[in-house]
């Protein structure tokens, strides 16, 4: 029954910390391997909002905005220069997180930093003691999500970031500014993943290079689903569960690589991933 | 302004002026040196072979393709380097060709896109009602559901949507029955007949081309070949340019 | 480009003797770099001699990532791995064997033939019929991640995080090293080098440019990366042998993937695509690092990533792209490119006479989804034959060429040439049964020369050497004469990038002719080419099929030029063959007119 839970809670957080990614990869075909920095950028908003004294939640809209701000500078000033060109920007956008992690550096030292909680303790589920915020954990997945999936299906955005994805030429066509549907996204990716760096602080310890780690596991779950939505959260449950089991019945290692792995092997046997399914 | 007065300014078409075009992929230029003039409220049928340069010189028109030399104007004032969006934004309509429709879109989000602000969408959505009524009652269906007949109404009732001045419709006829290609003719007439728009329109159903335009001009290889208006003796003259 | 032009005009002795000059300036460079290397540690203080030690190590892997990702467009973050791995191999052989001559060997053996077999997995993983640039880099994301969980696995076998340290290493003191290093640099450089030069390394280029023009040269670019990869593993492998060795110490970061992208980035500063760039970057800059990160470190990262970023996106040729634009901008830089003798090959005998059909289609079908785009079409093209496929737009005509030239396209029905089925055969085996494809935008190698492009074409018949460059370029007498029509044989040394559209199709066309089909497949040759231009490639065409016996397929939308050089006239509409005839039989049928007035409905 834990083994549910873990399995539940780690596909939630897998899915708060890929979706900015996703975000940016279907409507703008670039890959943002600056993600994590923006992960970082989220969690030091948490440490900034803790020294000013503020409420622990008060973290999360103000990470959406930091980390959508300076989306919206990267895009315009990195991303927008690469759209052609898109291994490139990859690279690009990897020096960028390495600049944003030496800044943050300076800023604040290498140091671990402590944060507040944003909710502890433990509840009994089915007679055994749990952590009460992997559940919050999933709950805010599943409030990102439900967010995520009205705003593409309800707003006048979201229809045009689907029509950018479905067919840009013809996006243009219309007299879409795709310009400016790009950015928009960019800076929303942005600040999803900002919002996903603060609920990240109670499970991991927050340092300058903290994102880096979670970027690969995101960046593979992107590619197993193939700008689709619905496909990422497939794959972040599919996944989330191999990790769980593999790191629980064989070893915690080789469950930290499963992620990277089978997605390795399912985008060679399909190359679309799981969108198809 | 009343929407009396709004009406009135609006009824007339727009002039498109095409003067030395030249434009292109890469390091091939497809469309060369092509000189045209649309009247307001005229209807010119640009016909010609696959490959000639018909869509490429739409797309020109529109900003899609970067033009390379001569100039275009709408109304006399050079839309040159202007992107799509403010062409949109100007008065032009698009009803392109190649991948026309967001097959997994709904037909209302199909319309819904060609509108910039969703305030604009009922009385966009009632103008076009009245060209093809079968839209109103099936606005949450799939448009890649649609029959091959009901897409291409779809496709050039968005191109209506905000009541354009200039027209590009890109082969709207291809592929159709004679009674959906009728009912097509009839909107555009009726269209032009109501809001007195200019339109440019690529063919190569020279039956229906002939019907509808007021002109014709054959493009070959890039160039226009010939032109002229579309009297009885056009068709002859046409199929000589056309056939094998 | 007034420089080139003047260039062709220039008598052909000097530029050979220059030629045969720039062949031997690699030794003479890398024998002067060998002196200096060797005296160096002799004036140079300890710390100077270790870091430059690992960094001219670095330097090693800094080539074998340039080969791939400048030279054959392949972004790889894997090298790490590779370089961990031989590293690892050395350390555990040293300490778990011992360090006597013999099992030094050993050692010396595994670190070069562990990465090597798993280069080959890596590059079987990445590179198959239709795989993607980036799934390539996924994979080398994948590999250093998966080796470094896998040092840390190890237990006491591989030290697991902190590494193996203090194993017996060869007798060799530090200045010894830094020879050592020096060596395999100097070597690796240089191998690489004369590799580039070569003509086997046009085809790294070729790959990286177009490779499906190259699979349709009967070339496998697939077989190529493949064999790069595991090469290039092996050399990675060598310099972790050298790494542990020298610094006695081998930790999981060696393999892990923030270590392959450092790598990346020292290239593309140091400039992607040039040998001396990386190489004298990764040195620079590890140098450097070792230097200023002890007194500033976070400063030093954040300058060198926002040098990374701004080389990228300003600068994609890197550090060497300016220095290049400098010596360009001098007299003595600029130089014409190499270019070989052409000689004419002797005719081929006349392949089986036969009656039989050349090109065979029966029953073919294909549909995308419930979308039928071709159905039940039955042709047979013999020898000699030259029928252009007409039809409006969306008759299916490219789709059927598609099906014809790629046997992994999915399709019903059944196409065979000359009598052997292509069933499941990928573009570059269908050329090897004597099937040529010019594509209908013309595809050619955009940074080579056009005589580079012709050597190409002609790899499947005289091979490619991987040493230097011959003298000589052997075609068939049909491809020279479509050089000489378009005026491309005095431009050999021409890049072709810079020739117009016009001469890009007659590239093409003469790549085609020099695979020397049998069965010629054209995708509209004369799209946006000039009257005159057309009448070339016209009378090309009608040479090759009734002369030499070659059966043409063209699509054309141009009906003057189909009417002019067709034997028979096939017409497709809406995925049916709706007639097969010849020229006056189309040409005045009722039918055909109907279709194209657009009235015809089936």
């Amino acid at each position: 029954m834990l083994l549910i839970l873990d399995i539940l809670t780690t596909a939630g957080i897998l899915f708060v910390v890929s979706i900015g990614l996703l975000a940016v990869f279907g409507v703008l075909k670039i890959i943002n391997f600056a993600h994590g920095a923006w992960l970082t950028i989220g969690a030091y908003c948490a440490v900034v909002a803790a020294k000013l004294g503020l409420n622990p939640w008060a973290a999360l809209p103000l990470a959406f905005v930091i980390g959508g701000a300076l989306g919206g500078l990267a895009e315009h000033f990195i991303i927008r220069p690469l759209y052609r060109r898109p291994l490139d920007a990859i690279l690009a956008t990897w020096g960028l997180g390495i600049v944003i992690g030496q800044l943050i550096t300076l800023g604040f030292g290498r140091d671990v930093q402590m944060t507040p909680n944003l909710f502890s303790g433990t509840v009994e589920v089915f007679g055994a003691d749990y952590s009460a915020y992997r559940l919050v954990a999933l709950g805010a997945a599943v409030v990102i999500g439900v967010a995520f999936a009205l705003t593409i299906e309800g707003t006048r955005l979201g229809l045009s970031a689907r029509a950018v994805i479905m067919n840009e030429t013809l996006a243009r066509g219309l007299g879409i500014d795709t310009a400016r549907v790009r950015l928009f996204t960019f800076m929303i990716g942005a600040g999803l993943a900002a919002l996903a760096g603060v609920l990240l602080t109670p499970l991991t310890s927050v340092d300058p290079n903290m994102g880096v780690s979670w970027l690969i596991g995101a960046f593979m779950l992107v590619m197993v689903a193939d700008a689709s939505f619905l496909a990422l959260g497939v794959a972040c449950l599919v996944f989330g569960a191999a990790q769980v089991l593999i790191s629980t019945f064989v070893s915690p290692i080789l469950g930290s690589i499963a992620i990277a792995v089978l997605a390795a092997l399912v985008l060679r046997i399909s190359p679309k991933g799981f969108s198809r399914a | 302004m009343s929407d009396a007065a709004r009406q009135s300014a609006d009824s007339r078409g727009g002039a498109l002026t095409l003067d030395g075009v030249t434009s292109g992929y890469g390091a091939v230029s497809i469309v060369k040196g092509v000189s045209l003039k649309v009247a307001p409220g005229e209807i010119v049928a640009l016909l010609g072979k696959n490959g000639m340069g018909k869509t490429t010189l739409l797309k020109t028109i529109l900003g899609m393709v970067g033009l390379r030399g001569g100039a275009i104007a709408v109304d006399g004032v050079s839309v040159a380097g202007l992107s799509p969006a403010k062409l949109v934004a100007l008065g032009v309509g698009y009803a392109p060709q190649e991948q026309p429709l967001f097959q997994d879109l709904s037909i209302r989000d199909n319309l819904r896109l060609a509108v910039s602000s969703d305030r604009l969408l009922p009385a966009a959505l009632e103008r076009v009602f009245g060209h093809f009524p079968f839209l109103a009652d099936r606005l949450a269906q799939r448009a890649g559901t649609l029959s091959g007949g009901e897409q291409k109404m779809l496709i050039l009732a968005r191109a209506l949507m905000l009541k354009p001045r200039l027209l590009l419709i890109d082969e709207i006829s291809e592929g159709l029955q004679p009674s959906v290609v009728d009912r097509i003719a009839a909107a555009l007439s009726a269209e032009r007949a109501a809001s007195g728009a200019t339109m440019l329109i690529v063919e190569q159903n020279l039956d229906f081309a002939l019907r509808v335009a007021d002109r014709w001009a054959v493009l070959k290889l890039g160039e226009i070949d010939d032109e002229g208006a579309t009297s009885p003796d056009a068709r002859e003259r046409i199929l000589r340019h056309l056939s094998v | 480009m007034p420089d080139d032009v003047s260039a062709l005009g220039r008598a052909a002795r000097p530029e050979r003797g220059r030629a045969r000059l720039s062949r031997t300036a690699p030794f003479v460079a890398a024998g002067l770099a060998a002196v200096a290397l060797w005296i160096a540690p002799l004036v140079l203080d300890t710390f100077a001699v270790n870091v430059l030690t690992r960094s001219m190590i670095y330097a090693v892997l800094a080539v074998t990532v340039d080969l791939l990702w400048g030279f054959a467009g392949i972004l790889t973050f894997g090298q790490a791995a590779f370089f961990g791995v031989g590293a690892y191999a050395t350390a555990m052989a040293l300490t778990y064997l011992g360090a006597t001559p013999a099992w030094i060997a050993v050692a010396l053996a595994l670190a070069v033939a562990a990465p090597m077999a798993l280069g080959l997995a890596v590059g079987w993983l990445s590179f198959y019929h239709r795989s993607t640039a980036l799934y390539a880099s996924v994979i080398s994301l994948v590999t250093p991640i998966v080796v470094t969980q896998l040092i840390y696995s190890g237990g006491e076998w591989t030290g697991s995080s902190s590494g193996l340290v203090g194993f017996d290493v060869l007798p060799l003191e530090l200045e010894g090293f830094f020879r050592l290093a020096a060596f395999v640099l100097i070597a690796v450089t240089l191998a690489a080098w004369v590799f580039v030069r070569s003509d086997a390394g046009r085809a790294l280029i070729a790959v990286r440019d177009n490779d499906a023009r190259c699979a349709y040269l009967g070339l496998s670019p697939k077989r190529l990366q493949i064999a790069l990869t595991a090469v290039l593993a092996g050399v990675a492998g060598l310099a972790g042998f050298v790494f542990a060795n020298a610094s006695s110490v081998v930790a999981p970061e060696n393999a892990g993937f923030l270590f392959g992208t450092e790598l990346v980035i020292w290239v593309a500063l140091g400039g992607r695509g040039t040998l001396l760039g990386p190489v004298l970057g990764t040195i620079a800059i590890d140098y450097l690092a070792a230097n200023l990160s002890g007194d500033l470190p976070f400063l030093w990262q954040l300058l060198l990533g926002t040098a990374f970023v701004a080389v990228i996106i300003l600068l994609p040729g890197g550090l060497a792209e300016l220095a290049r634009r400098a010596w360009g901008a001098l007299p003595v830089g600029r130089r014409s490119g190499f270019a070989p003798r052409l000689v004419v090959s002797p005719p081929r005998p006349e392949a089986d006479a036969s009656d039989g059909p050349l090109l065979k289609i029966d029953g073919l079908a294909k549909s995308y989804g419930s979308l039928t785009v071709l159905e039940n079409i039955d042709l047979d093209i013999r020898a000699g034959e030259l029928v252009s496929l007409v039809g409006p737009n969306g008759a299916g005509k490219t789709t059927l060429m598609r099906c014809l030239s790629d046997g992994t396209e999915p399709f019903e029905g059944a196409v065979s040439i000359a009598g052997v089925s292509t069933a499941g055969l990928t573009p570059n085996r269908i050329v090897t049964l004597g099937v040529g494809r010019k594509f209908q935008v013309a595809s050619v190698f955009e940074s080579l020369t056009v005589a580079d492009c012709l050597l190409l074409a002609r790899a499947p018949h005289d091979g490619l050497s991987a040493l230097g460059r011959a003298e000589t370029l052997t075609l068939p007498q049909a491809a020279l004469d479509v050089l000489r029509m378009t005026g491309l044989d005095r431009m050999l040394a021409e890049p072709t990038r810079l020739l117009s559209h016009g001469q890009k199709q007659a590239l093409e066309l003469a790549m085609v002719v020099a695979l020397e089909p049998r069965v010629i497949l054209l995708d509209e040759p004369t799209a946006g080419l000039t009257k005159a231009e057309r009448t070339t490639i016209g009378a090309v065409l009608k040479t090759l099929t009734a002369d030499l016996g070659i059966a043409a397929v063209l699509v054309e939308h141009d009906l003057d030029f189909v009417r002019q050089i067709s034997s028979r006239i096939v017409v497709l509409h809406q995925g049916r063959l709706v007639l097969d005839g010849t020229v006056d039989e189309v040409v005045n049928s009722e039918l055909v007119r109907t279709i194209y007035s657009g009235g015809a409905h089936v």
